[in-house]
């Protein structure tokens, strides 16, 4: 939580707003922030998802545990989920791949460029010519 | 007729729904807990057209990792 905090200009920076989202209710969202020193920065909204509908409806409610998985799904600005990472129960996420992620679907969508895998910002993206095609 | 478990029957076999790349990102509303105004609001995921939009689920407030 306090890792996305970090990043927070520079998501705004990519035109992206985050929403936290647990089935915690928003009384303990509130208690959170006041008391844990890494949720005290948080400057995105924290959403209570008391009844499970939000989690169940995009398949990440952990029925074991009725809270939802370690996951980050990217919502371009038409609605249509573009990304779904779903991580392990005992390893935090990496927060520079979900700006990664941001910065190379924009990237892609602006020069109409494919990006290749472990594409960094500063790097060119892959024209999609036949002629390249099993030279790479 | 087409069957399943034939060449032609395949289009039958269509997947559940799973939140998937792709997929329409399901609408919703919600209250939400806004540390910076120190307020409760509510949310609704359609007001964020025209904007990238990450959906940060995460266990519980208070946990270990």
């Amino acid at each position: 939580m306090a890792a996305v905090a970090a990043i927070y200009d520079q998501l705004k920076y990519l035109n992206t707003e985050v929403l936290a989202i647990s089935t915690d209710s928003v009384y303990s969202h509130k208690v959170f922030t006041e008391v844990s020193p890494s949720a005290s920065k948080v400057q995105f909204p924290l959403l209570s998802d008391r009844t499970h509908q939000i989690s169940k409806a995009y398949r990440v409610l952990n029925e074991k545990t009725g809270a939802t998985f370690r996951a980050t799904i990217i919502v371009d600005p038409e609605g249509t989920i573009v990304s779904k990472l779903v991580y392990p129960l005992e390893v935090g996420r990496n927060v520079y791949e979900i700006l990664r992620l941001l910065q190379a679907l924009q990237y892609s969508r602006k020069t109409g460029e494919g990006v290749p895998a472990n594409w960094m910002s500063n790097q060119p993206g892959i024209v999609r010519d036949p002629k390249f095609i099993g030279r790479i | 007729m087409k069957s399943k478990g034939t060449k032609d029957g395949l289009e039958e076999y269509t997947q559940p729904y799973c939140a998937q790349t792709t997929d329409s990102a399901p609408l919703f509303s919600a209250e939400a807990y806004e540390n910076v105004e120190q307020k409760i609001t509510k949310i609704n995921l359609e007001d964020y057209r025209g904007k990238w939009v990450i959906l940060f689920f995460y266990a519980s407030d208070f946990t270990f990792v």
